[in-house]
């Protein structure tokens, strides 16, 4: 399965709170996620969290879009990636 | 009843399904795992368990090289009260058969349980019988109980489309997994043995297991056929021979048939029985297992098995079973070695089998006749060559077709069938279109018209005749088509062939629509539905459907389009025609993406590439879904049109290469390879031009334009695109809007001035085109505007439903408290278009109601923000 790297703006800032409320928000996104056989692997968020840079593993664009839609989330771009590992070469 | 160990949970999963069941929604329950797991135990058990709440009907699919066509419902129309038997007996037409099992499951006051078992054998006629039922279960009150050796179900088994294409929410799926040691060791406790290396050699596999404990032997043997061979070694003599008999005779053991072949010996049977190698099922005689079948079938020598095959058939001939069964006697016929018997029954068989649509089995059955028929002249073995090739494209085998057909034309030459021979060569050709192989086709059509023009007129010149049309139609010939067209009518009506006239106003429609006589292509398409209609041709319906879509599809007039795809999609969808609702659903694709509906060109295109689609299916899918992405900026543009122009550049037509290449040049424009959009245009350009196809001509030499390779527009570019060669942008948007093509009309917009872009950019960000954004803004900031939005406008941001830009319009319009016919009249659209959207918006935002719609939209803040939504010009 394709690999991507899925790039969101938030204009008001995401704010996951690390408390059973944010871990329920994540599990309603892996749970839309699923029936779209779409796996969030992770993020990473800029420090004033406007932006975020999310992993995904997913069939194709379409289905990282309409899980994205299910999910309330925006979508600025979708670039397909594959790992590179500075390691690998020794 | 023997409790069954471990499946507990798998029984209440079926009760609960009953359950349900019995309220009123139809269910089918899947159950699947590898032979001798369990799955008839499973069932027997719970249909057992209900037989004072349910009406239960049982079938079974046997495992012989070519099955009985409807086998199954055979046995299911015996244990009913209804004239389905009948109907089977008379060889009545299919849809009547099917439509009445389908009405016996909804009238009836108790739940039914239908059980169809090892459905991986299914012949193809029960296997649409499955896809008809499963496709209706939920208006009925019946649980459809399917068991299948999953692991004997690859990729590319019929049965796997036709379960994966159930409706999602109709099916429960029961895995059956092996033994766990623990139940094994209690199985050989109950058998007073040692439970030692039984698990580990069986694997836990219930009918493995008790092979082993039934076999009293010391050791375990190594497998299933082992465990079965030695139970059977201790049986007598005269048991052991029946059981050899029972074996050719198949899974279920006619009595009739064992006693006509093997002499009445109760004694044996007794025998059989309390040895458990055989059991009564229904009051007849059954094999405990399959696998105990094919043990017993495979352990017999070849001088055995065919005398004992010979007996059977000859039983089987004695009791003129050849007309009921003609099947099974050519079955027979062919172990037995029988090659008269076999040319006498395998074409019977196969014109059976043809008549319930199981167009594989008669497939079979004519090669069988084929292999064994030397006794046969030439002109009847020409005749079964070409049944076999007619049966081989039905079901795609259309390599075996040629070559059957050239086989068959070759005789017909050497007897001088000069009829035979024309219209060998014009079945040749459809065939050969079919392959994607055009040229020869071509060839093979000019060749049969001339045989048959130099005999007296005939109905097989008036078919000739509608076929070049249809060939001269696919190809964007116009003229010819209709002149072909109208010959193939004037002719056809003389001999009153109704199948070859509406061929012909199907091409003559479809031809002019294309070449832009719409009006007059419209009415002799409809006169094509409408004959078809009448004379009950439910595949031309559904084409003559399908050519309306793609050819008003093909001119940009994406509403009548999408209105006939409606039709067509509903009316083939009735039917099972899978084809033609592929295709359609592709047309579908696209027209959604040119009215800027993205998000459901997505869902289309990729439904089309999921389910088996046919080439010319999947070419335009691809076209949809390459386009898509590369408007959106998303990967994998470039996966999806190499596989359409591989798939294209088959058919050496413009039909599909146009397309493929016009949707590659825009791509490579829109990733800033001018060299390639150049070379791209230039691939069918020419080809365009040469049969003077306006809208293809249009498009390519815009792109060819943008690429700097052309400076005017030629004349007959059609009109949108010459307007924006020609620079006139805001005429050309004008025009892209009256067509509803909000991307195409923002593309116009960006080649204006500066609000022009700016209205071209909002729209562009409305759709997520984000390449095209990126291109308006960057021309915005180089005659240095400075308040240029960056980024994703708050539109897209705050508007994860997906809505396009008019939707947006019209919900913000709902907001004010609008009527539909007064945002139609604000927005000069059509009444029923506001419809429409009104009913996209409510499914996107998931709301019931207008109202809903309106409170979800200001909750989430679509509507305070779309309020400066472009459009409204």
């Amino acid at each position: 399965m394709p690999r991507y790297l899925v790039e969101r703006t938030f204009p008001d800032g995401l704010v996951i709170p690390p408390t059973e409320q944010g871990a329920a928000a994540c599990r309603t996104v892996v749970g839309n996620n699923a029936e779209e056989l779409v796996t969030w692997v992770h993020s990473y968020v800029t420090p004033d969290k406007l932006r975020t840079f999310c992993v995904y593993d997913g069939p194709s664009p379409e289905a990282i879009r309409k899980a994205a839609r299910r999910n309330g989330l925006p979508v600025d771009q979708i670039i397909e990636v594959s790992v590179l590992d500075p390691y690998f070469y020794r | 009843m023997i409790e069954l160990l471990e499946r507990d949970q798998s029984l209440a999963q079926f009760d609960s399904v009953l359950g349900l069941v019995a309220t009123g929604t139809g269910r089918t329950v899947l159950v699947g795992g590898e032979a001798g797991i369990g799955k008839t135990s499973l069932v027997e058990q719970f249909t057992e368990r209900h037989r004072s709440d349910a009406r239960v009907l049982w079938g079974g699919c046997e495992a012989l090289f070519t099955p009985r066509p409807l086998g199954p419902l055979h046995d299911i129309a015996g244990q009913m009260q209804s004239d389905l038997l009948t109907l089977l007996e008379s060889d009545a037409p299919r849809t009547r058969i099917f439509g009445t099992m389908l009405t016996e499951l909804q009238v009836s006051g108790k739940p039914t349980i239908l059980v169809i078992e090892d459905v991986h054998w299914a012949d193809e006629a029960t296997l649409d019988l499955i896809k008809f039922l499963g496709r209706r279960i939920q208006r009925t009150k019946a649980l459809l109980a399917l068991t299948y050796r999953d692991d004997e179900v690859g990729p590319r088994h019929p049965l796997r489309s036709i379960l994966g294409e159930l409706p999602g929410g109709s099916v429960t799926r029961i895995v059956l997994t092996a033994l766990s040691e623990m139940a094994v060791e209690t199985l050989a406790r109950r058998a007073k043995r040692s439970a030692e290396g039984i698990h580990a050699t069986t694997g836990g596999n219930p009918f493995f297991v008790t092979e082993v404990l039934a076999s009293d032997q010391r050791g375990v043997p190594a497998t299933v056929r082992d465990a079965v061979l030695t139970r059977a070694s201790r049986l007598s003599e005269a048991a052991r021979r029946m059981l050899d008999m029972a074996a050719v005779i198949g899974y279920r053991v006619d009595s009739w048939l064992m006693n006509a072949t093997a002499g009445s010996d109760p004694e044996a049977v007794d025998e059989l029985v309390s040895r458990g190698m055989l059991r009564l099922h229904g009051g007849e005689l059954a094999f405990r297992h399959e696998l105990a079948r094919q043990a017993i079938l495979e352990a017999l020598s070849p001088g055995t098995s065919r005398a004992l095959h010979q007996a059977v058939l000859a039983a089987l001939l004695t009791a003129s079973a050849g007309r009921d069964e003609p099947g099974r006697v050519a079955y027979h016929a062919e172990a037995a070695g029988d090659a008269a018997a076999v040319s006498q029954y395998a074409p019977v068989a196969a014109r059976r089998a043809t008549a319930f649509g199981a167009h594989r089995e008669a497939a079979a059955q004519f090669s069988r006749a084929l292999r064994f028929g030397r006794s046969l002249t030439s002109l009847e073995h020409a005749a079964l060559l070409e049944d076999f090739a007619r049966e081989s494209i039905l079901i795609d085998q259309i390599g075996d077709a040629i070559e059957a057909l050239s086989e068959a034309n070759r005789i017909f030459v050497a007897e001088g069938e000069r009829v035979k021979e024309g219209l060998n060569l014009t079945n040749q050709s459809r065939a050969l279109v079919r392959a994607g192989r055009n040229a020869e086709a071509e060839e093979s059509s000019r060749r049969g018209i001339e045989v048959l023009e130099s005999q007296p007129p005939t109905r097989e010149l008036a078919f000739a005749y509608s076929i070049q049309s249809y060939m001269r139609m696919l190809n964007r010939d116009t003229a010819e088509a209709i002149d072909w067209g109208e010959k193939a009518i004037a002719m056809a009506e003389r001999f009153a062939h109704q199948e070859t006239i509406v061929n012909a106003y199907t091409s003559i429609g479809a031809a002019l629509v294309v070449s832009g006589d719409v009006e007059k292509g419209r009415a002799s398409l409809e006169k094509g539905v409408h004959l078809a209609t009448v004379a009950g041709f439910d595949t031309l319906v559904a084409l003559a459907y399908s050519n309306l879509g793609s050819a008003f599809g093909e001119r940009y007039l994406f509403k009548d389009a999408e209105e006939y795809l409606r039709t067509g999609m509903a009316y083939a969808t009735d039917r099972d025609l899978d084809q033609s609702l592929l295709y359609m659903l592709a047309w579908r694709a696209l027209v959604h993406l040119y009215r800027g509906r993205w998000s459901e060109a997505g869902e289309d295109a990729l439904a089309v590439s999921r389910r088996g689609a046919s080439a010319i299916s999947q070419i335009m899918a691809l076209v949809a879904l390459g386009r898509l992405r590369a408007r959106r900026g998303d990967p994998e543009v470039k996966s999806a049109l190499d596989q359409a122009l591989q798939l294209a550049a088959q058919t050496e037509t413009l039909q599909r290469l146009a397309p493929v290449r016009a949707a590659r040049a825009e791509a490579a424009w829109l990733a800033g390879d001018h060299a390639a959009t150049r070379e791209e245009a230039t691939a069918a350009f020419d080809l365009a031009m040469r049969h003077k196809h306006d809208w293809f001509v249009g498009e390519l030499a815009y792109w060819l334009w943008r690429a700097g390779e052309l400076s005017a527009a030629p004349a007959i570019a059609a009109e949108p695109f010459r307007l924006e060669i020609q620079g006139e942008w805001r005429a050309a948007a004008d025009a892209w809007e009256r067509l509803g093509c909000p991307y195409e009309q923002a593309r116009a917009l960006g080649d204006g001035d500066v609000d022009a872009q700016r209205t071209a950019l909002a729209l562009f960000e409305g759709l997520g085109a984000r390449p095209a954004a990126e291109m308006v803004r960057r021309s915005l900031r180089a005659q240095g505007i400075r308040d240029i939005p960056r980024g994703p406008r708050a539109v897209t941001r705050s508007n994860p439903a997906g809505l396009s830009a008019r939707e947006l319009e019209v919900l913000s319009l709902l907001g004010e408290g609008l009527q539909n016919a007064e945002i139609a009249s604000r927005l000069f659209l059509s009444a029923k278009t506001i419809d429409h959207h009104v009913s996209a918006i409510l499914a996107k935002l998931s709301a019931r109601s207008r109202a809903e719609a309106v409170a979800a939209a200001y909750r989430s803040g679509i509507i305070s923000q779309s309020k400066a939504a472009p459009g409204n010009n």
